[in-house]
């Protein structure tokens, strides 16, 4: 178990730095929006490789930070009926979640999107406009985000379980954002100091 | 068992949807495990062709070019920053105290803010809190009726969610196969006259319990005269300069929803850079929400992708269009289903998981039955707004909630000792707002000329917007639109 926790460590560790450096692409992502239709607008330049690299960035975005928001406990649950039971049948709930749909899942997707990829990387496809970007990277965003994903599911499960034998304390406390809500420390914090 | 299965499959998945997401495990990956296993199982079955996940990084794929998504970070960002920018207290403050000399001007001040607020994000959280911060504690001040007061701040805060630029907008035009700007378009008049609403249920309030709404007094209005008109004016400069950049660029067709969602949240960087509010800790912060907030939205969407995949596969949409059409009613009745439906699944879904789960079985049916997509579209926002409002679950009262205080606290001028903020007073208070949202869907039903009417004048010509809002069949608008692509990932 020992063993196992290290690793699990490792991956948490690994996917805290990659969201940290991946939600940078948010500010890129926007300085280059503004510019395209800036430039579109008053200069009557459009690129297709830049209008296509919003996009890139954007599916970084949300793939590459997969396990980062795992591992902060923040992809949506419906907790209606699963708030009303106790943290442990919760734990269980999750360690059910983790084998039988989100590990399952991830390998498939990334098992299928693989192919893909390497489709894309031997034949140098390119995109269709004129001017477009080379395929590949986005079509290895794929399955490297759900590689991400699955060896976080897989940390989580190592946690789950540590914590159920009584090894650790509550995983999911030590990695919550502070404050109420992913948004809400943010702003709370924000009106304050605008108060003072 | 195996010919039970084959016969009665899409109800069976159907049914396992809904115990896997009670089960309060991550929406996305319960979506996307149950399409793949019963996709499996179709395939062994003999239901579906073993090549059917072959098109699963392809839809993959669409989703992470999907232009129109690229909207939500956008908004989302820019949101977070604005409130860092001051607009919000100086807003408040502002048109507090210009409002503050009649009966219920608090109230009015706040539900005015809150639209403008919302024209100019699309978040709700952003609002509720500044509000719930600022305001909150004025009004108990001076003795507002504590559910009134709570109330008029989640339901103002909400707004954000139908007036444009609105996050929920995007993602219903999305899924609907409907560009942003038409539904943006379509969704302005609703949104302003259920902003008149909740400004008449002030009014109602006052008429009926003076005491629950009282004027300020002087001394809580420093502000007078020209000194005041100039103050209103110079607040009013940064909401309807960001108001111009994102919806006057999207309405007047310079720029895509996306790109007016970019400059948008690039002035809103601009504005808490002059205001000297923008430091490196509010950037990574902000960026580190949008991040999340987008991984955890569109993964909800890749679920419900791989869900319909399946889904479809297996004939489950043309279930669900049977069990819709064989209602009694014809149009009126699948509304009135639809909508009920939609408000009692709001009390547990949120906004993202009715667009994306529920949204795409309705809408090839609205279509089937010649109702306007923009206008059915409009509908399911506003009724997906008291998602946000309806106790125990509104995120807006969780955001109210955080912000107001518990405990009884030493007011600062009046040093006298005011009660604290009870849950059930926050709860309470939501309700009458919760009625007025469904009086809205009501009337959005009875008078689709309300959305659509607008929608065929912004064509025509921008500047009559308002002029009339005549109360036309939709059956007219319904020729001259595309047919849909059902809301199938692109």
């Amino acid at each position: 178990m020992n063993g196992l926790l290290a690793l699990s460590r490792a991956i948490d560790f690994a996917n805290e730095r990659i969201g940290r450096l991946v939600y940078w692409c948010v500010l890129v992502m926007v300085l280059v929006s503004a510019a395209n239709a800036t430039s579109r607008y008053a200069l009557n330049l459009a690129s297709n490789a830049w209008l296509e690299l919003q996009w890139y960035l954007f599916a970084g975005v949300f793939l590459l930070c997969s396990g980062y928001t795992l591992l902060h406990n923040e992809h949506i649950r419906i907790d209606v009926v699963s708030s009303q039971l106790s943290r442990r049948a919760q734990v269980w709930i999750d360690v059910f979640g983790i084998v039988f749909f989100l590990l399952p899942m991830s390998l498939f997707i990334m098992w299928l999107s693989w192919p893909v990829f390497m489709n894309a990387w031997t034949s140098g496809e390119i995109s269709g406009s004129a001017g477009g970007l080379i395929r590949w990277p986005a079509r290895l965003l794929v399955p490297l985000g759900f590689f991400l994903l699955s060896a976080q599911g897989f940390s989580e499960l190592i946690k789950r379980i540590a914590y159920l034998r009584g090894l650790i304390p509550d995983p999911v406390e030590k990695h919550k954002d502070p404050g109420l809500d992913l948004v809400l420390d943010v702003e709370k914090a924000a009106v304050e100091q605008g108060r003072k | 068992m195996s010919a039970f299965l084959v016969a009665n499959i899409a109800p069976i998945m159907f049914a396992g949807l809904v115990v896997f997401l009670l089960l309060g495990f991550p929406v996305s990956f319960a979506l996307a495990a149950l399409g793949l296993s019963f996709g499996l199982l179709g395939i062994q079955l003999g239901l579906l062709n073993e090549a059917l996940f072959q098109a699963l990084p392809e839809r993959i794929f669409g989703i992470m070019s999907n232009d129109t998504l690229l909207a939500v970070p956008f908004f989302t960002f820019m949101g977070l920053i604005l409130e860092r920018s001051g607009m919000a207290e100086d807003l408040l403050d502002t048109i507090g105290q210009l409002f503050g000399p009649i009966r219920g001007g608090l109230a009015y001040a706040v539900v005015f803010v809150g639209a403008l607020l919302a024209a100019t994000t699309g978040v709700v959280a952003a609002s509720v809190i500044s509000m719930g911060l600022i305001s909150l504690p004025i009004m108990l001040r001076y003795g507002y009726d504590r559910r009134l007061a709570t109330g008029v701040i989640a339901a103002s805060g909400t707004l954000a969610q139908i007036i444009p630029p609105s996050l929920v907008l995007i993602v219903l035009a999305d899924q609907l196969g409907r560009s942003v700007g038409d539904m943006y378009a379509g969704a302005i008049l609703p949104g302003l006259v259920l902003t008149g609403l909740y400004a008449a249920y002030v009014l109602g309030k006052t008429i009926v319990h003076p005491a629950a709404a009282p004027a300020l007094p002087p001394e809580a209005r420093p502000l007078r005269g020209w000194k005041l008109a100039g103050r209103v004016v110079f607040v009013l400069i940064p909401p309807l300069a960001l108001i111009f950049l994102v919806l006057g660029t999207i309405f007047i067709g310079v720029a895509t929803p996306t790109e007016g969602g970019a400059m948008g949240a690039t002035g809103a960087l601009v504005l808490a850079l002059v205001n000297r509010r923008l430091t490196w800790s509010l950037l990574r912060q902000a960026m580190n929400s949008t991040a999340k907030l987008t991984t955890f939205v569109v993964f909800i969407l890749v679920g419900a992708t791989v869900f319909s995949l399946t889904f479809r596969g297996v004939n489950g949409d043309l279930w669900i269009e049977h069990l819709l059409t064989s209602l009694p009613g014809g149009k009126l009745g699948f509304l009135i289903v639809v909508n009920i439906l939609t408000f009692l699944l709001a009390f547990f879904l949120d906004f993202f998981e009715l667009a994306f789960i529920i949204v795409p079985l309705l809408a090839p049916v609205a279509d089937k039955l010649g109702i306007d997509l923009i206008w059915f579209g409009v509908l399911l926002g506003v009724n997906m707004q008291t998602s946000f409002m309806h106790p125990p679950f509104g995120y807006a009262l969780f955001y109210l909630r955080s912000v107001a205080p518990a405990r009884e606290y030493v007011d600062k001028i009046l040093r006298k000792p005011i009660q604290g903020v009870t849950t059930g007073q926050i709860y309470w208070g939501a309700v009458p707002f919760v009625v007025i949202q469904v009086i809205m869907v009501a009337i959005v039903i009875a008078f689709p000329g309300l959305v659509t009417g607008n929608l065929e004048q912004t064509k025509i010509d921008p500047s009559k917007v308002q002029i009339e809002i005549p109360q036309e069949p939709q059956e007219q608008q319904q020729e001259e639109t595309a047919p849909p692509d059902f809301g199938a990932p692109k």
